[in-house]
């Protein structure tokens, strides 16, 4: 046996995983009632539409980056007002990039590693007499193809869009920056997939339990949330970027700053377009990028021999449990079925990590925002309008994020089914869901930001004028997955085999949750509110209404 | 428990003429079965015979080509949510919410089904005891074994009293401690007014001890129903054992003896 053997039974592996992050029989789903020969070429098609997408997404932002710093003096001083210099903005914009690159094919990981630990395909691979070598090149090839064309398109597009734009020089100079990016990246799926099973999966229940189980989450999702909340403060650091580059003499700062991964890539790539006169390359700052780059080329050579040891593990860690089995009083508290549902919900998401990612996401941007509208405003009329901001914000990714919840149904869904459970009240659990996300962000904007904001009461009122559009963006989305997954006979998707419908139903969610936000700009707070009661009346009874099951 | 005034009335289950097909394949054709009252009926078959089909169709899973599946005299396509009200159904697969323990999941089924707490806790208790489950009721049930899970899916499907149980090889992975405690269990529920219970399997021993009743289905078809007497009868032998009977009624039994020396030879 040898490579050969390996790619034909990685490949096995991934049809049975492509099968199983479609239809996710392993974890309750039902065969749906039609040919069963169209279902094997179906899931392979839907996965790697997925791909297709996260991979356009990957190259439009390399080629935007490219664009951008093609004509980047002219690009930014339509921006700001004034040029920056150029070495500075290639090191800014493409530290963004890497780092966008990194969080993407991590968040692609984090979606699809459930189904990887459900579908048993390594354990399955195990029982059979294959050599230990094999075995492991052929769960290096499936780890590998759940983000091929993903990992393919960084590795071929960035260097060959930033070549055409700044030099071949910038383009060779890119290559070790997009291979951190990609190997950090595989290596953090695998990093934070052991974790998960870990010390998450197997958490117990109970009050205790649960906040151990949220805090882990939280930690866990602590960098990726602080890849996001980077993007989101991108021009902050270009403009920190820009003073301490123009900063004369030693300054650790600049050092510092220079050491961090994924500076030294981006720098490098900037200077070899545009030399070294912008960006106040002295001695010690010159040996603190070297030492960066190769502390990092380093710890990518680490990772790749890493990552091909430990993958085999993945297919079996041990779930942890608690030791001693923990006393119980068996006490029941039934809830009405949507309450059940959201509860249910909750608590799935406080074992899963790509759930858990959705709910924390727009709640922890707003800490970051607020906590930054807090710090920076200059005034108190700056921070009523960076609140408001932040809001926005809130309602938008709650909106936008909450079709994923609909994932969940995939979860012993044959089971669910046979339940006296209306649709209704799955709908009803769901938006509500969304719209608490929503409340406690904004809860949290409107606590951190009382010391600065004026006008607390039109800051409230902004706030529940939203919430029936929220609602409303909410019953669109959610309504229109039921019916989709009731004509289709099985759930919709999960996030990895179906990102295109989460991406297409979350527009007309956008657009419902975007309109009173837009009255608001166009004529204040009571067009805003007549504008989201309107949207939730007209849309209610299409999420609502309708034959149940 | 007495029967609510409000229930619907009828036999437990009445199959007529069920039809269940996959794309171009017919996993059950024109099936007529009745549960009656008081009574545990053991459905029996190889494997792809169309069992699990026909219940999927029952619990509202799979909707019939053609035919009519009436619980308590409500149809399952008409009036599905009132059906499930009065099912509880163990699947033959224990394809649970991972990710919840035992209690967490029993209380979003106690919480469906609209039970209230002091009635769902004594419930979950007394069965959780009867298993032998308490240690076991704040781990996840990915952590659980097997047997742990079916057990889940007992309590599950036992929480509301239903008066209509449908099992579909519900004694998989269990414990011969809890398959005792299940065959008790199934006796004595259907002892209770009106109850009837749906029970599929593989193992004729365990149906031939169990049920009243028992239908032996084979592609699809129904190829004898009733007692094991009755059965015997149809076969002409008076002392043949459940075994014996569905053998041949399937026709499994030809070239039965030619397979078994043809292992030997291996």
């Amino acid at each position: 046996m040898g490579w050969r053997e390996a790619w034909r039974l990685g490949g096995v592996a991934f049809g049975e995983l492509s099968f199983q992050a479609v239809y996710a029989f392993r974890q309750g789903n039902l065969v749906p009632v039609t040919s069963s020969k169209s279902l094997v070429p179906k899931g392979r098609s839907r996965v790697n539409q997925s791909k297709a997408i996260v991979s356009a997404l990957l190259a439009l932002l390399a080629i935007g980056a490219a664009a951008f710093l093609h004509d980047g003096a002219r690009v930014s001083s339509s921006l700001f007002g004034y040029v920056i210099p150029a070495t500075v903005l290639d090191t800014g914009v493409l530290t963004g990039l890497l780092t966008l690159d990194a969080a993407f094919l991590w968040w692609t990981g984090l979606q699809v590693l459930p189904t990887l630990l459900s579908s048993a395909v390594l354990p399955v691979l195990e029982t059979l007499p294959i050599d230990g070598p094999t075995y492991r090149r052929a769960a290096a090839i499936l780890y590998f193809r759940l983000f091929d064309l993903p990992i393919v398109t960084v590795l071929l597009v960035t260097p060959v869009a930033l070549g055409l734009a700044l030099g071949p020089a910038a383009g060779l100079a890119i290559v070790p920056g997009v291979v951190a990016s990609v190997v950090f990246a595989l290596a953090l799926s695998l990093v934070t997939g052991r974790f998960f099973v870990h010390r998450i999966q197997g958490a117990r229940g109970g009050g205790g339990g649960t906040a151990v189980r949220w805090t882990l989450l939280v930690l866990w999702l602590l960098p990726s949330f602080a890849i996001l909340g980077f993007v989101t403060t991108g021009f902050r650091f270009l403009f920190l970027l820009q003073d301490v580059a123009m900063e004369r003499g030693a300054s650790l700062l600049r050092d510092l700053i220079y050491a961090t991964y994924p500076v030294p890539f981006a720098l490098l790539t900037g200077v070899a377009a545009h030399g070294t006169r912008d960006v106040g390359l002295d001695t010690a700052a010159a040996l603190a990028l070297a030492l960066g780059a190769a502390l990092y080329l380093g710890l990518v050579a680490w990772s790749a021999v890493w990552l091909f040891r430990e993958i085999r593990e993945l297919g079996h860690v041990p779930i942890g449990t608690t030791a001693v089995a923990p006393a119980t009083t068996h006490r029941l508290h039934p809830q009405a079925a949507a309450w059940a549902v959201l509860t249910k919900d909750l608590r799935i998401a406080s074992r899963t990590p790509g759930y858990a990612f959705l709910l924390l996401l727009p709640i922890l941007d707003a800490v970051a925002l607020g906590l930054l509208t807090v710090v920076d405003a200059p005034r108190a009329s700056a921070a009523q309008g960076l609140a408001i901001g932040t809001v926005t914000a809130a309602a938008l990714l709650a909106t936008f994020f909450g079709p994923a919840f609909f994932a969940i149904e995939v979860l012993a869904y044959s089971y669910g089914r046979t339940l006296p459970l209306r649709d209704r009240s799955v709908v009803l659990g769901k938006a509500t869901l969304i719209c608490l996300i929503y409340v406690v962000a904004s809860a949290i904007v409107l606590a951190l930001a009382s010391l600065r904001v004026n006008d607390p009461d039109l800051f409230l009122a902004f706030v529940l004028a939203e919430l029936p559009a929220v609602l409303a963006a909410a019953f669109v989305e959610l309504g229109w997955l039921f019916r989709r997954a009731r004509a289709k006979g099985f759930p919709v998707a999960n996030l990895y085999s179906g990102g295109w419908i989460a991406f297409l139903i979350a527009i007309p969610g956008l657009i419902v949750a975007a309109a009173p936000l837009v009255a608001y700009a166009l004529e204040g707070l009571p067009l805003m509110a007549i504008v989201a009661v309107g949207e939730l009346a007209v849309l209610s009874p299409y999420a609502l209404g309708g034959s149940e099951r | 428990m007495a029967t609510d005034p409000a229930s619907p009335r009828g036999p437990p289950l009445a199959i007529e003429g069920l039809v269940v097909q996959y794309g171009e394949r017919r996993a059950v054709s024109g099936l007529t079965v009745t549960v009656r009252p008081g009574e545990i009926y053991g459905l029996l078959g190889s494997n792809g015979a169309g069992k699990s089909s026909t219940i999927k169709s029952v619990v509202g899973l799979v909707r019939p080509h053609a035919g009519r599946v009436r619980v308590f005299g409500l149809d399952v396509t008409e009036a599905g949510l009132r059906t499930k009200e009065e099912i509880g159904y163990v699947p033959e697969t224990s394809m649970l919410y991972d990710s919840l323990t035992p209690r967490e999941f029993l209380e979003f089924v106690a919480g469906v089904r609209r039970l209230d707490a002091s009635t769902a806790t004594a419930r979950a208790r007394t069965y959780a005891l009867a298993f032998r489950l308490e240690s076991e009721f704040e781990e996840p049930i990915v952590a659980l074994s097997n047997g742990t899970r079916q057990k889940v899916l007992l309590i599950a499907a036992l929480l509301h009293a239903p008066r209509l149980l449908v099992l579909d090889e519900p004694l998989n992975g269990l414990d011969p401690r809890s398959v005792r405690i299940v065959k008790d269990l199934l006796r004595r529920y259907v002892t209770e007014s009106g109850r009837g219970v749906l029970f599929s399997t593989h193992t004729m021993e365990v149906a031939q001890e169990l049920c009243h009743r028992v239908g032996i289905l084979d592609g699809g078809v129904l190829q004898g129903e009733g007692t094991v007497p009755e059965l015997r009868g149809r076969i002409e032998s008076g002392d043949a054992s459940l075994e014996e009977i569905f053998l041949r009624l399937t026709r499994e039994d030809e070239g039965l003896s030619d397979a078994v020396a043809l292992l030997g030879e291996r």
